[in-house]
């Protein structure tokens, strides 16, 4: 669905991207209701949500949805790769920026860069799609520094500027510019919580894995096996999200289901294929993984 | 000649004058009872013998008394010839000693009875060598003739000759003693069967190496062999004597243990458990007892094969390590567990609850617990059966054992479908049953059911008030539901069936992995089942309904007359299952299939009356009541159902569960969770009315599903012991009970304030045992509680006490605070560029050198990530003073005036403010003080326990500050209490700490534990080396922390700390302080260093 980086910074690529499929996306509740509105009022967004619950696939499919070409920027620090490099700045409607602990704010911002005997200014992610307009989706942000969400504060109050320092401007965001951050807060420790001051800049929208039969369907649908193994599926992953706070850190994501069906789909037996899908994915518990295996075997025959 | 004769015997009755008048006397009436044919000539020896006897000693006159006085009777055993032989035993006696003869002649009546002519003498002469001169052996030979009698009817002569010896060498060690034996002989020996000579042969062993336990050894061989297979005794005393020469010891007590287990055991398995211990005593006599005592525990899982087998891998081990060879076959240690694990086919609920709590957990998606169905029954809530599974609304009680099928897989499975059939009542609702919720199927009937029958109950003219109501009869809707019945018992036995069935269903549609285990269970429920033509009418139809439910569905057999019915009950059964079926749909199945089942008389039915009826046809239309049901229905709301039967009829009785199914008790369960949600709401919000004690006991006795039979005693005490158990078990899962604060040990500075509610946990460890080199599995319980509150106000004051050094700690600890980012250069990829660098590599372009691309800098993030345990040990010996050596004299020693005293103790007790001198305690309770004020100045996440404890299943731990809780008042209120209390088992300890620390999310862990002494508790220890097995576990306590990648670190103030640090803390670091009153500041300075 989504095709290779490179050919989507032609412009005429992403003129014919915008003409490929849309993204597949169940709603469960209101939330493209409320990612509309938002977005019209341009109010920042948190996703809240487990891993692997289609927080990312939201934000693509509403980027779709709201006539946005999209874009994908994995964060790249080296200086000398090309890919990072050879972007046109005008059109790039959704950056995606995979937070860690390391993101510093000139990964955002930008950098000088040498080439040649001169230094050469490349914008960061977050420049680009302050230029272009687009929404800047955060991922995992409670992993990066402390110091880099500070840096987005201007941007989501009504001032929606970037300083970028080292050159000493201002950049005004563009008409469409959105932030969209993501976080999980099952598995973060007190010591990286959001802080206060940048999450209540937010309007949050809590994610949840989908109902069961919801998610039976994005099963089937994504991963091509028929309804009753979708079902299936879909049944074990409530199972095993039962066990959460047991022993379990997390529970399985609808997209280890994709993972699993897609397996039985390429013909694996279904308990291998969520024994290694499901099972041997979320934990190393040796009591645990018998008891996920005691439910697959109830459930797949 | 007779004349001469009689007056020979005159002359000697002259004699007789010489002595006390007894003796005349009782020659008189022994004379006249003598034998008639008796030669005047003898009858002159007779009366001779007894004046010879008489003439010995001042006091033999008495044994001439007793001889003629038992002459009589003696004679009629024996021809004279011998007579006289007993006559001379009884003079040579008398030579000796005139008492001992006395109790020969008294003896002998009853002993001849017993004893053959020809040992007369032999027997005298026993009693004779028992005798020393000495009045203690004379007193211990007269009881042996005095017990002959007795002792003779249980032992031939050669035993009673060995007895003897065996009492003569007791008796050189203790009369009393022999005497005790002698007497516990009579009683014992007919107890013991056909091997009393390798008996007395053991005790007379045990004379030699132990002749204190001979005693006891007779007291216990009396309870000991009964218990055994009577071909075997022999063999076990062989044993026993083989372990007394190996220097065992304690042999009674021995023998008491292991016959004990062999009891436990087939005594067919007795010979075979003999033979592998006659095997080992030749490996090692000390692991022969606890082997037998082993077997006991382990036959029910083992075949003979296989104890064989686990015999033999613990004689292999044996071999190589004594002590893990005894610990094996005590079944002490991991290995053992593993083997036996391995060789058993049983499935053993304790080995596998971790996962299949978690199983259950995950199907119900709720806190369900899992327990083994003793627990159940000891509640005395209702439930009987300890076999069977059932539930109670929260926990799903299971067998302990599962040992049904020669493999483990099938063991296992049988045990996953029993838990998941009881997960199957949470999961799908068999307790979430509502009166008023509509049926998915049936047209419902319940409510019109319900009024017509108030309406017949109500007596007559009397209107029903409007407004007022019905008074609420029932507490449960499930109640509310069986009272439409008459028959209870029926109606419950069908709600059961219809609703296991729908169950069943359900199961095997949601589930189709665990379909096929499932039918195989199902499959073998039909041979346990009661033949159907067997039973009376209406129980055979009930057994159909379970025949049908068990999905069998073709011949079963059902009365001819009632075929039609058999039909119509199949038809609304099958309705039920049904993936969307509700239990309420049960409960409508259940009131039409009672109407029909009620309708019918409970006849026997001749055996040719019978046919099999093929139900295997699929039902189409939806389902609506035929006219009869409506006919039917009507009787049931009229309460005719019981009036129409015949005379005669035998009364409606249970059929037995279905096995795998287990007790279904929905009455009770949802009266149970009703108390519970009660007490869980506070009096004044309760939704409705509160259950009064009668209502309950009214409910109890109207349920079917209590069988008062089943418990003994009367019923009336039992229904209010049932209210009673129910309400307390409703009770216990409240969050706020205060009964789990408070653990059998009180604080010895206990005050009697409640202490703060904490979490009921418990936690089990492993112990290491080092002989044996091998865990013991599940050895110890930790307790936790969360410490109690006391004062925060001496936080403060040794704040304040210490505070030119707490300034001082906290500068250093705040200098400690990394510098959050730390610059870093030359890298390829950084945040700018360093224009040194770039200066440089520019510079190296220019010159045509091949430049460093390195000129990027980067600021890093350096975090202190550092997690740390205290654990402080709170044990008695912490409360010693320290001596602090300014102290003066009147402070420390306690005054001679008791008035002064009096007020000494006063202080010494009072407030630890008041105390005039520092105990060990004291001090580490400043040195918490101090490093939580140090450490919330560097934000590090630390937890402080207290522990102490006392045996294995008391290891108390305190919280005193959780690792992920915030500082706060309370805890400075709690380490005003920390207190010293009992021992000290640290091993377990450090485990749950250690457990802690694990779960903790930071790169540094650290424990640290501060101690007093070495570890020490009762039990904690091994013969002969009672404190090295302390320090080794202590020592792999650690060793597992560090494993975990957490630092130990272990702080004593225990001047003796050398000897033993060393060894527990391996190459981990430790440190003894020379005084107590460094431990504040060295544990800060440890600290940081540590974590640096």
């Amino acid at each position: 669905m989504t095709s290779p980086t490179r050919t989507l910074y032609r412009s005429y690529i992403i003129e014919e991207y915008q003409l490929t499929q849309e993204p597949y996306y169940v709603p469960v509740a209101d939330e493209v209701e409320l990612f509309e509105a938002a977005y019209a009022q341009k109010i920042p967004v948190i996703f809240k949500g487990p891993t692997g619950c289609g927080k990312t696939r939201f934000i693509e499919y509403m980027s779709y949805r709201l006539g946005q070409p999209l874009t994908r920027v994995k964060q790249n620090p080296s200086p000398g790769a090309p890919e990072a490099v050879r972007t046109d700045d005008d059109i790039m409607p959704l950056v995606t920026i995979a937070c860690h602990e390391d993101l510093t704010a000139s990964d955002l911002v930008g950098r000088y860069l040498l080439q040649g005997n001169e230094t050469v200014w490349i914008d960061g992610p977050l420049t680009r799609a302050v230029k272009a307009g687009g929404i800047c989706y955060l991922d995992e942000i409670v992993e990066a520094r402390k110091d880099t969400t500070v840096l987005i504060h201007p941007l989501t109050d009504h001032r929606r500027i970037l300083p970028v320092e080292k050159k000493g401007e201002l950049l005004e965001a563009g008409e469409g510019f959105l932030l969209v951050l993501s976080y999980n807060p099952g598995y973060q420790s007190a010591l990286k919580d959001l802080k206060h001051s940048t999450r209540q800049r937010f309007i949050s929208i809590e994610f949840d894995y989908p109902p069961i039969d919801i998610e039976a369907e994005i099963v089937r649908h994504e991963s091509g096996v028929d309804a009753d193994v979708a079902n299936q599926l879909a049944k074990l992953g409530g199972k095993v999200r039962n066990l959460k706070e047991h022993g379990l850190g997390e529970g399985a994501s609808t997209r280890l289901l994709i993972y699993a069906g897609q397996l039985i789909n390429q013909g694996i037996p279904p308990r291998r294929a969520c024994q290694v899908a499901i099972n041997w994915a979320v934990t190393d518990d040796h009591t645990v993984q018998r008891s996920i295996e005691e439910l697959t075997t109830s459930i797949f025959e | 000649m007779e004349n001469q004769d009689r007056s020979t015997l005159e002359q000697i009755q002259e004699q007789f004058r010489r002595f006390p008048a007894p003796v005349a006397d009782e020659f008189e009436k022994a004379q006249a009872k003598m034998p008639d044919n008796m030669e005047a000539d003898s009858m002159v020896k007779w009366a001779n013998a007894g004046v010879e006897i008489a003439e010995q000693t001042v006091r033999s006159w008495e044994a001439a008394a007793q001889y003629y006085k038992v002459s009589p009777q003696v004679i009629s055993y024996m021809p004279f010839n011998y007579f006289m032989r007993w006559t001379q035993c009884g003079n040579d006696l008398c030579k000796e000693s005139p008492t001992l003869a006395t109790a020969y002649f008294e003896a002998s009546p009853e002993a001849m009875s017993q004893l053959r002519s020809r040992h007369i003498e032999a027997w005298a002469a026993l009693g004779n060598s028992l005798y020393k001169g000495t009045w203690k052996s004379s007193t211990l030979a007269c009881k042996f003739f005095a017990y002959s009698p007795a002792l003779m009817e249980s032992l031939t002569f050669p035993e009673l000759e060995r007895f003897v010896s065996f009492l003569d060498a007791l008796s050189h060690r203790s009369y009393d003693l022999a005497a005790e034996c002698l007497a516990l002989g009579q009683q014992i020996f007919p107890l013991i069967g056909d091997d009393k000579t390798a008996f007395i042969g053991l005790a007379t062993a045990l004379v030699d190496s132990g002749w204190r336990e001979v005693k006891s050894f007779f007291e216990s061989g009396a309870k000991a062999l009964p218990k055994i297979d009577e071909d075997q005794r022999f063999r076990f005393l062989k044993i026993a004597e083989r372990l007394v020469q190996g220097g065992g010891t304690n042999i009674p007590n021995v023998m008491l243990e292991t016959s004990q287990a062999l009891s436990e055991v087939d005594p067919e398995a007795h010979s075979r458990i003999l033979t592998l211990s006659e095997a080992l005593l030749e490996e090692s006599p000390a692991a022969v007892p606890e082997f037998i005592k082993g077997c006991a525990q382990i036959m029910d899982r083992l075949s003979l094969a296989q104890v064989e087998r686990w015999y033999e891998e613990g004689v292999n081990l044996l071999r190589q390590n004594p002590d893990g060879g005894l610990a094996f076959f005590k079944i002490e240690s991991a290995h053992s567990e593993s083997v036996l694990e391995a060789l058993s086919s049983g499935v053993e609920f304790d080995r596998i609850k971790p996962v299949m709590e978690m199983y259950c957990r995950g199907l119900a998606g709720s806190e369900i617990k899992l327990a083994a169905s003793e627990d159940l029954v000891s509640k005395g809530i209702g439930w009987v059966s300890s076999e069977s599974p059932s539930t109670e609304g929260s926990t799903v009680f299971v067998p302990t054992l599962v040992d049904r099928y020669p493999s483990k897989d099938e063991n296992f499975g049988w045990f996953k479908v029993v838990s998941t059939h009881q997960v199957a009542h949470l999961e799908f609702g068999s307790f979430s049953f509502e009166f008023d919720e509509p049926s998915t199927i049936f047209q419902d009937r319940r409510a019109d059911l319900e009024k017509n029958k108030v309406e017949k109950e109500r007596p007559e003219g009397e209107e029903q008030v409007e407004g007022e109501g019905l008074e609420r009869a029932w507490i449960t809707d499930m109640q509310r539901f069986f009272n439409l019945f008459e028959d209870r018992k029926l109606s419950l036995d069908i709600f059961t069936v219809v609703e296991d069935g729908r169950l069943d269903f359900r199961v095997k549609h949601e589930y189709p992995g665990i379909r096929a285990a499932y039918s195989v269970v199902q499959a073998d429920s039909h041979k346990g089942r009661p033949e159907i033509e067997s039973l009376p009418v209406r129980e055979a139809l009930v057994e159909f309904l379970v025949r049908l439910s068990l999905q069998q569905y073709d011949s079963i057999p059902a009365p001819l007359e009632y075929v039609e019915q058999a039909k119509q009950i199949t038809d609304i059964a099958r309705r039920v299952l049904d993936a969307t079926s509700t239990v309420q749909d049960a409960a409508e199945a259940t009131l039409r299939i009672y109407a029909i089942i009620a309708a019918i008389p409970n006849e026997e039915v001749p055996p040719e009356d019978w046919e099999d009826v093929d139900t295997d046809e699929e039902q189409q239309e939806e389902y609506t009541d035929p006219d009869e049901m409506e006919q039917l229905l009507q009787q049931l709301a009229e309460g005719m159902e019981m009036e129409l039967r015949p005379d005669g009829e035998s009364d409606y009785e249970s059929s037995e569960e279905v096995e795998y199914r287990g007790d279904f008790k929905p009455e009770l369960v949802q009266l149970l969770s009703q108390l519970r949600m009660q007490d869980g709401q506070s009096a004044g919000e309760a939704d409705g009315q509160p259950i009064t004690q009668e209502q309950l006991e009214e409910l109890l006795q109207n349920s079917a599903e209590l069988d008062f039979q089943a418990v003994e005693g009367d019923i009336q005490n039992s229904q209010g012991l049932f209210a009673d158990n129910l309400l307390k078990e409703a009770g216990m899962n409240l969050p706020d009970n205060p009964e789990f604060g408070q653990g059998p040990f009180v604080h010895v500075d206990d005050d009697g304030d409640a202490l703060e509610a904490s979490e009921p946990q418990t936690f089990v460890y492993d112990e290491w045992d080092f002989r044996a080199d091998d865990y013991k599995p599940r050895w110890c319980i930790v307790r936790q509680k969360t410490m109690q509150e006391g004062d925060p106000a001496f936080y403060a004051s040794t704040l304040h006490n210490y505070g030119g050094l707490v300034s001082r700690i906290r500068r250093q600890f705040e200098m400690m605070v990394p510098e959050t980012f730390r610059r870093q250069r030359k890298l390829e990829d950084g945040e700018d560029i360093d224009i040194d660098d770039l200066v440089e590599a520019i510079v190296d372009m220019k010159t045509g050198v091949s430049p460093s691309e390195k000129f990027y800098w980067r600021r890093n993030k350096i975090q202190r990530e550092v997690a740390a345990a205290f654990l402080v040990d709170t044990s008695a010996s912490t409360a010693e003073a320290i001596d602090e050596g300014k102290r003066t004299a009147d402070d420390w020693d306690a005054p001679d005036d008791p008035v002064e005293y009096m007020v000494w103790l006063r202080t010494r007790r009072g407030e630890a403010a008041r105390r005039s001198y520092k105990r060990i305690i004291d001090v580490e309770k400043e040195a918490i003080v101090l490093i939580v004020n140090a450490l919330e100045a560097i934000g590090d996440v630390y937890g402080i326990y207290g522990f102490s404890g006392y045996g294995r299943e008391n290891v108390e731990f305190y919280t005193i500050k959780e690792l992920d809780e915030a500082f706060s008042d309370r805890v400075k209120r709690r380490i005003d209490r920390v207190a010293p209390l009992h021992a000290t088992r640290m091993g377990p300890a450090i485990r749950h700490a250690t457990s802690k620390l694990e779960k903790a999310d930071a790169r540094t862990k650290i424990l640290f534990l501060v101690s007093d002494g070495r570890p020490q508790d009762r039990g904690y220890s091994r013969e002969g080396v009672e404190k090295e097995y302390a320090v080794h576990d202590t020592r792999m306590a650690l060793e597992e922390a560090r494993r975990k990648d957490i630092n130990a670190f272990c702080l004593t103030v225990d001047k003796n700390g050398h000897d033993y640090l060393g060894t527990m803390c391996a190459d981990m670091g430790y440190e003894v302080l020379d005084s107590i009153f460094d431990l504040p500041e060295r544990l800060l300075y440890l600290y940081r260093r540590l974590t640096m």
